[in-house]
Parts: structure tokens; sequence; C-alpha cells
């Protein structure tokens, strides 16, 4: 008994502390939503009475476009997730089996380019957007399809990187063969690369879903219009703005938006732990 | 079956058909951003079509057929914003030089009016003379009327007009009056209506004209404005404004986009204003960052090794721990914010004090490190906790028969392993969180800052946020100045990053 004391004890203390510090604002956030006070507080650690008004209110107020929000992000992510991953694959796939002139640099010049942050082009980006809009209102700043083609921009360099080490660990026999029975690079790309790289392609754009899901900066720069805006961006100037300090509404919006995130997050835990994208960090 | 979608002929009008249809939208795209005159815009369209074509007609360029969409999206939304980002860091760019020289030009000329010395003003209706635009002019102190077209100053007789109670003649013959709508719709208001020279009428609201007389003049041979009314001479300061050439700060206003070379980059180390703080912002910023990772690998591996036996429970403990990692950590910062707040938080009722948290520079800094460590501790915890798994077992028991206690066992054998398969991911973990925006941003806004004194940057501003700031936070937007501090940013995470790969060693696959 004392043998497990002294090599267990401290173990689950460790657990169990640090359990409580991750959940401790999330546990606030379950109950602040369910609390009709709408402050962000610890009334009780027990909740007293549960009530649905905040999520009511999500769904119903007019003021409030939580839907659309919802819907904005899930279209804009989605696109992203799908168009990146597709094109992105292409490249990929070149990169990994295809010989040609300039590769080496290719891919340092690639290596390069995905450690640039976005946002340190954003002044240049918003002056760009703002150009094309004078000749294309329906592409330039304020609009979801800029938005969606600047994210395009800004997650290649990353996909196309991850997905090249991805590629590089399918073995290259398998499309060998197939040239060796004739098969032209495309058919060798479209018969047998992509069925032997779907699930990584997947798991790819989930991430890259994850990543368009979190990000806030442009899409607060570039969405003026209420009813255009992202989930992240909306609940943020709903705390920040004229409901200010409304914790109740913005609880539950935000649980109701992280719900799956989360499940596709817990999903892909072997993922991110096996090392596979070793050097990405998520944002 | 396959094959042939990938080779007959129905593949061949397939792609025919796509092409066709994204020239067209490109084509019609290029020649909008022409006639806008969006020459560069539309020069890369048509380079974009040009490529796309040659491409996937071309029998040959096989590897370009499956780089070009990749390429053209990342020249387009990446390298092209870089290269610009540099370009910008080179020109005096900000609220009140935005525009062209072109631009400003004509602005300031057009904005250049002195109104006569009594302020005179007069009732009009805004209408058509003949088919040209014109004004009905009532003086009504004088008791006459005209009607005045950019090129004449036609007198009528009261007894030919309709004129209202108030003494304003409202129609005449051959005059056509327009409604509000079609006023706003036509350019009168930028027209200059005949009066007696050199004062002309302008039309200050949709019944008000007001006299006006040109006071600068434009000298297009020494490209230089004149004042009409003093006589005094401005000119190109070379900093994107007109200046007077006795007195330099009286600058006319607006200024244009000028290139000034590197005047950017040395204001960050000459002017005091931007160097004081970006000092201070730098060194915060590099604090920040290797506390940050310092903090969250510690925690991060303290946890991995404690749970690094099949203890009872791991499992729970452990999908419990990664929650905070798999929260949109948007959601997460914007709720820590909200239990940071002095009065309804609920950090200061368990704490059970009043503290300021943002108002105070340390406190404030504590408590972004603090949530930074609650958002990243669960990556460290994974990532180590993988790590030592790989550590080959037979090292340790080695090492223990040769008479080293548990201790000894960490310190000279587990932690040098673990640091030197982590290397690459502190690296990378401090080259994100150098740049981590959002935080910063969400937390605290940069702040507390005594706005009051003008300052931009706050106690807990980041070089990221505070170049926002800059850019997009502050009344004077300055554009330039952002795209400078940006550029050497990069130029720092590059190098970081760098150093990063080539200890992961990712080069050496390079074939």
């Amino acid at each position: 008994m004392t043998k497990w004391l002294r090599e267990n004890l401290w173990r689950h203390v460790t657990g169990v502390v640090m359990c409580l510090f991750a959940l401790f604002p999330l546990y606030l956030v379950v109950i602040t939503s369910f609390n009709e006070s709408g402050s962000l507080k610890v009334t009780s650690f027990l909740p007293t009475d549960i009530s649905w008004a905040n999520y009511k209110l999500l769904f119903n107020d007019e003021r409030i476009p939580y839907l659309t929000w919802m819907q904005n992000s899930l279209i804009i992510s989605g696109v992203v997730a799908v168009t990146s991953v597709v094109i992105g694959a292409a490249s990929a796939f070149a990169f990994s089996r295809l010989k040609f002139k300039g590769k080496k640099f290719g891919i340092q010049l690639l290596l390069l380019i995905q450690m640039f942050p976005a946002i340190l082009a954003l002044s240049a980006l918003y002056v760009i957007m703002e150009r094309v809009y004078t000749f294309a209102p329906g592409l330039g700043l304020g609009t979801q399809a800029g938005l969606i083609l600047v994210y395009l921009g800004g997650a290649m360099g990353v996909n196309i990187w991850l997905l090249k080490g991805f590629v590089d660990s399918i073995p290259a026999e398998l499309d060998e063969a197939a040239k060796i029975d004739g098969a032209t690079p495309m058919q060798t790309y479209w018969l047998i690369f992509i069925p032997l790289a779907a699930p990584v392609l997947a798991v790819v754009a989930l991430l890259s879903f994850i990543g368009t899901f979190n990000e806030f900066i442009l899409a607060r720069l570039f969405l003026v219009d209420v009813e255009n805006r992202t989930v992240a961006v909306g609940l943020q100037q709903f705390i920040g703005g004229q409901f200010s300090e409304n914790w109740g509404p913005f609880a539950a919006g935000s649980i109701i938006a992280s719900i799956p995130i989360v499940i596709i997050f817990l999903s892909l835990q072997r993922y991110i732990v096996s090392g596979l994208t070793a050097g990405s960090v998520k944002g | 079956m396959l094959i042939q979608l990938f080779r007959g002929k129905v593949a061949l009008a397939f792609k025919v058909i796509v092409l066709a249809l994204v020239t067209g939208v490109l084509i019609t795209l290029a020649q909008s951003a022409f006639a806008q005159e969006q020459y560069i815009i539309s020069l890369f369209l048509v380079a974009t079509i040009a490529l796309l074509n040659y491409t996937y007609f071309s029998k040959k360029r096989v590897p370009l057929k499956f780089f070009v969409p990749g390429i053209i999206l990342l020249a387009a939304f990446v390298l092209t914003p870089v290269l610009y980002t540099l370009v910008m860091s080179t020109y005096t760019y900000k609220t009140g030089n935005y525009i062209s020289k072109e631009q400003a030009t004509q602005r300031i000329s057009a904005l250049a009016l002195e109104p006569d010395e009594n302020g005179t003003a007069f009732d009009i209706v805004v209408g058509d003379y003949r088919n040209e635009p014109a004004l009905l002019v009532s003086d009504l102190n004088a008791g006459s009327y005209f009607i005045a077209t950019t090129k004449e100053r036609i007198e009528i007789d009261a007894s030919v007009l309709t004129i209202d109670e108030y003494g304003v003649a409202t129609a005449a013959s051959d005059f056509e009056a327009l409604d509000s709508g079609a006023i706003s719709g036509s350019d009168a208001a930028k027209l200059r209506f005949k009066y007696s020279d050199p004062y002309f009428i302008a039309v200050e609201s949709l019944n008000v004209g007001v006299v006006f007389r040109q006071s600068l003049e434009y000298l297009a041979e020494s490209d230089q404005f004149k004042s009409l009314i003093t006589g005094d001479l401005y000119s190109d300061n070379g900093d994107g404004n007109y200046a007077n050439l006795n007195d330099p700060s009286d600058k006319l206003e607006p200024g244009w986009r000028d290139p000034t070379w590197f005047s950017n980059y040395l204001r960050l180390f000459q002017d005091d204003r931007v160097r004081d703080p970006l000092v201070s912002v730098f060194i915060w910023t590099v604090v920040f960052a290797s506390l940050t990772v310092l903090t969250q690998f510690a925690f991060g591996l303290f946890l991995a090794l404690a749970l690094n036996k099949p203890i009872r429970g791991r499992r729970l403990y452990r999908s419990i721990l990664v929650l905070p990692y798999a929260m949109p950590s948007i959601m997460s910062i914007l709720i820590w914010g909200g239990m940071f707040n002095t009065e309804f938080g609920a950090i200061n009722e368990i704490l059970g004090r009043q503290i300021a948290w943002f108002q105070d520079p340390n406190f404030a800094r504590a408590a972004v490190i603090l949530v930074n460590l609650w958002l990243g501790f669960p990556y460290f915890y994974l990532v180590s906790s993988g790590s030592l798994q790989a550590i080959p077992t037979e090292l340790l028991e080695a090492a223990a028969i040769d008479g080293a206690n548990p201790r000894q066992v960490f310190r000279k054998v587990t932690l040098p392993l673990l640091l030197q398969i982590l290397s690459p991911l502190l690296i990378a973990s401090f080259a994100f969180n150098f740049n981590n925006f959002n935080l910063i941003y969400l937390l605290t806004g940069g702040g507390p800052k005594n706005q009051l004194d003008g300052e931009i940057a706050g106690a807990t501003d980041i070089l990221i946020s505070y170049t926002y700031q800059i850019a997009f936070g502050s009344n004077v937007q300055d554009l330039g100045l952002a795209s400078a501090i940006s550029v050497i940013i990069f130029v720092i995470v590059a190098s970081i990053s760098l150093y990063g790969v080539r200890k992961s060693k990712v080069l050496e696959s390079f074939s």
C-alpha cells in the first residue's frame, strides 16, 4: 500500500490538478450557458436551475443571426478545406513523384513560403482586395468569395508541404508498376495515387477546416456586414459591442460552435501525436 | 472503363469546356480591371490565362499540369502580397497619403476654394438650361435673378419667372429643374457655375449655392502649386506632400503615396516616437514567446512523466487533458478574457480580491502567459508522451544498472534525448507564438496603454499586434511603416524557422 502511494500518488495528484485546471473554464462556460443572469460568475459550483433561455435567444433573436454566422463559417471552412486539398494534392504528387527542372529550388521556395504567416502581409492583402473590389465587387474586400480566395492562397503552402510528407511515405513501387503497364502520370495520379491517399487527404482537409474555422483577423477585416460574418467574428463582437457583458448567449454560442471542432479534433488526435503534423502548431 | 474517362473524347471535351469557361471568366475580369485602370491586376490575369491555356493544351508540360492551380493561388495571394508589402515599406503610405500623385493634384485643385469676403450664398434651383447643367439663382438682397451655366451668366427679369412666397425663383422658361434624386446622381456638385471672375458659384446643398474663387493654381511645368491669395509657392517635399517653400510644415492636403526608399526603415531606428515603443514591444515579444514555450513545455513534460505509467484512470485523464487544445482557441481566449474581468470575473471571485488584471502591466502580462499556458500545455503533453515512448528502454535500463538513480537517469539520459527529439517542435512553437496575434488581440487588445498620450503600443502588445495597430488601429493608419515592421518580423521568423528546419534535418530529404 505504501509502495503504491509512494509510486503513484503524485501521478494522480498531478493528473487531477491539471484536469481541474483544464476543465475549469470549460465548466464555467457550460454553467453560464444555462444561467439566465448572463454574467460569467461562479454563483454556485452546481447549477441551481437549468434554463434554456440563452440557447433560445440565439435561434430566435433577430439581432443575432447566429445560424447565418454558423452557416457562413461551415461553408467558408468547408470550401477552403476541400478545394485546398484537391489543388494541394496535385502539387504534392508532382513534387514527390515527377522529375523536372528546378524541383529542389521549388521545394525550398515552398518551405520558405509556408513559414510566412498571412497576417504579416495583412496590409498588402487589404490594399489588393480593395483594388479588386473596384472592378469586381463580387470578389473584392467585404465578400466571402474574396475571403475564400485569400484563405486558399494562405493554405496552399502548408497543405502542399504536409501532403508532400504523406505522399513520400506511399511506396513508389506501386506507381512505378503502373508506369511499366503504360499508365500516363495523369492516370497514375487518378487511379493509383488518389485512392491510396484518400484517408490522408481527408485528414489534411479536416486540419485545414479547423484552421480556417479558427481564423479571426482576416475574417474580421474582410467581412463588414453583420450577415456575412463568421461565427468567431460574430461572437467576439457580441461581447465586445452593443451586447457587452452579455455572457449567457455568448457561452451558449461558443458551446454549439465548438462541438463540431472538438469532435473532429478528438478523432484526429492520433495523427497529431504521431508527429505527422510535426512542426505545425494549431492556431 | 475508367481508363476511357481519362483518355477518351469525353475527357477532351470536358477539358475544353472547363478551360473555356475559366478563360471566359478571367478575360471578363481582366477587361474590367483594365477599364478601372488596375493595370497590374489586369496584366496578372492575362498572364494567368496564357499560362492555363498553354499548360493544358500542350502535350509536354506534364509536371506543370499538376502545379498550375497551386502556383496561381500562391502567386496571387501569397507571393504578390509579400512583394507588395516590400514595395509598400518603401513608400509614404498612410492616412492622408493614400492616393496617387495624379489624383492628389486633382483633389487639391478641386478643394482649393475660398469664399468671397462676405461669404455670399444664394438660393438656387439645380437643373438644365437648354440641355446644359445650370443653376437658377435668386439674389434676394439685390432682388435680381439669373441663370448660371458653366460658360455664361444670363440675367433674367423677375416678371418672366415663377417666384414663390419667399421671393425665390422656382421655374423659368427653357430651364428644367432636377429632383433631388437626379441631382445626387449628376455631377452638379463638382461643377463651377459662372458668376463674376475670379468668383464662381458652387453647389453647397440642394438649394444653396456659395460664391467661391480658386485659391490655388497648379503650375504644371514646375510641378508647384501657387497660392492665388498670398502668392506663396508649394512644391513637392519628397515625402508625399506639397509644402509651402517658406514654411515646410504648411502642407496641402491630401498628400499621395510617395516612394521614399528606406525612410520607413530609418524611422524605426531614428525617430524616438517609433523606436522606443518598438524596442520595448520587441523585448516583450521575445520574453512572451520564450516564457510561453518554457511553461507549456515544462507543464506538458511533467504531466507526460506523471502519466507515463499505466495507472488507473489514465485514459480518462488523457481525454480531459486534450480538451483545451481541441476547443477553438478564439472561444477559449474570449472566455478567459471574461474570467479576468475585475468586477464580474470568476478569478477575482475565487481569489477574493479586486485585481484590475488588464489595467496593470504586470498583471496583464501574467494573465497572458497563464492563458497561453492553458491553451498550449496539452500539445506538449501529447508530443512529450509520444516521444517518451520513442526513447529505447535499453538506454534507461543501462543507466540504472550503472547505478544512476531515477533523477539522474532523467537529467542525463531522458531529458537530453527528449530535447533533441522535440527541439524542432519547440522552435516551431516559439515562431508561432512570436506571431500569436489572436491571443493578444482578443485577450488584452495589447493593453494596458495610455491612449490619452497617443500611445499606440500597450504593455502586452507583441510585434504583430503592434503592427496591426499601426496599420489599422489608430487614427493615422500608417501602412508604409507597418509594412517595414512586417518585413523585419518576417526576416526574424524565417531565420528562426529555417534554423529549426535545419535541426530537424528535413532538408536532407531533398533529392
